[in-house]
């Protein structure tokens, strides 16, 4: 049988928003050029230029042991050439960022293959071969998938993601990875994600307005759009809630197995 | 111990405040008569990173500064989140409405202003778990509820005279 994906449900723009994200077919729209040099200093891995650090040898000159998987999988760059994993956090404001957590995670595993993602409730990080990383970190860095104001680039000390804004419409960030220059109207990072001093502050951009950020969240608020409002949403919520419930209690099923084990 | 009348007025910025907004809307506020004391209130800027990879590098937060308050220098340890202000009872009418023209002239965005009481006036059992049984001893009574005991009061209470 033929399925057609339907990623998420919902009738709502920030249900519309959400399956964009997901659908590996849609483009995004690309809002800044970040130099590959750039991006390498702000995750802050390696130094650019500098050869990617192995943890194997390069999987062809592997000797390793008959395995139908391996066959079957075709393996990404990185692990080719042996490549070892690295990281990129983000922190998304609960004040219409474009993305979050959960969308995050669900996006990442539609449209990457050889990731390893962890979902928080205020972060969101992905693992993979470094090599990969970095072309990732550029798609999501360069195009609408972030905001300079609402998003940040964390890797530890992430805190800010449900507090108020500061005057700027900045996320909170105690570690002040990104300033904002009102006169440019622009955003640079002057720390990598973990909050070393970078050398060169990196631009990436004007933050968005607020208006075009409510029009393209895959937030639900009350001040925007309501989840109460997008019934087949809460549908599927109420349902999976539902199943979830019913399961908890075994359905009867553990209940008589226990009784069968018993001898009763 | 003499009993004073006297209610707290809670000011709530939508957005984190700047220091220079912080030192102008306080320097404002203190030309008002009724003011007992004023707490700020805010989410916490480390001094140096305490983990992570760069644990131990300096964070320079632009907005962890001196601001002048009637002429005295108060440290910001924090972004102003919210500013309480304890106000004699019999003054607090008037106190509100000038304080609610200084916050228009002074924020572009929406705030709340709000009297109850947002201060403690009782020792709780969580006092007892944070700070250790007998740390009245330790502090001044008054100081109970607002400040750290173990936090140098140097830093964190300052002393400004009214007329």
């Amino acid at each position: 049988m033929d399925y057609k994906a339907q990623y998420s449900p919902g009738e709502t723009k920030i249900a519309e928003n959400r399956r964009k994200h997901m659908d590996p077919t849609f483009e995004f729209k690309k809002l800044r050029n970040i130099p590959d040099k750039d991006i390498v200093n702000v995750l802050g891995h390696r130094n650019p230029g500098e050869n990617y650090k192995t943890v194997h040898p390069p999987l062809d000159e592997m000797d390793s042991e008959e395995d139908m998987m391996k066959d079957l999988v075709e393996p990404i760059q990185g692990a080719k050439e042996g490549v070892r994993i690295r990281y990129i956090q983000f922190a998304d404001s609960m004040y219409n960022a474009p993305a979050q957590p959960y969308d995050r995670a669900r996006t990442y595993m539609w449209r990457f293959r050889g990731v390893d993602t962890g979902t928080l409730s205020g972060r969101q990080v992905i693992e993979m071969r470094e090599l990969d990383l970095e072309r990732i970190s550029k798609l999501l860095l360069e195009t609408e998938f972030f905001d300079p104001a609402k998003s940040g680039l964390r890797g530890a000390t992430v805190h800010g993601h449900s507090l108020r804004l500061d005057e700027d419409g900045l996320m909170f960030d105690a570690l002040q990875r990104y300033l904002y220059d009102k006169k440019t109207n622009k955003i640079s990072y002057v720390k990598d994600q973990v909050g070393r001093p970078l050398d060169e502050p990196v631009n990436v951009g004007e933050p968005m307005d607020e208006e075009y950020l409510k029009e393209i969240t895959t937030i639900y608020r009350s001040d925007n759009v309501s989840m109460r409002e997008d019934k087949e949403a809460i549908e599927v919520v109420g349902s999976i809630h539902e199943a979830r419930t019913n399961g908890g209690f075994g359905l009867e099923v553990f209940k008589n197995d226990l009784k069968y084990k018993l001898g009763e | 111990m003499e009993e004073v009348k006297v209610i707290d007025v809670k000011i709530f910025p939508y957005r984190y405040l700047k220091p220079e907004t912080t030192e102008k809307i306080l320097n404002d506020l203190l030309e008002l008569k009724g003011i007992v004391r004023v707490m700020i209130n805010g989410e916490s800027l480390p001094k140096i990173i305490g983990f992570g990879p760069a644990k131990g590098v300096n964070v320079n937060h632009s907005d962890r500064k001196v601001i002048k308050v009637k002429k005295k220098d108060i440290k910001l340890f924090i972004s102003v989140g919210s500013i309480i202000i304890t106000v004699e009872l019999e003054k607090v009418n008037l106190f509100l409405k000038k304080l609610d023209n200084i916050l228009l002239k002074r924020l572009n965005f929406k705030y709340e202003i709000s009297a109850g009481i947002f201060t403690k006036n009782n020792t709780t059992v969580s006092d007892y778990l944070k700070y250790g049984v007998g740390f009245e001893e330790k502090i001044d009574y008054r100081m109970i509820g607002l400040v750290d005991p173990n936090a140098r009061s140097k830093e964190t209470v300052k002393l400004i005279l009214g007329d």
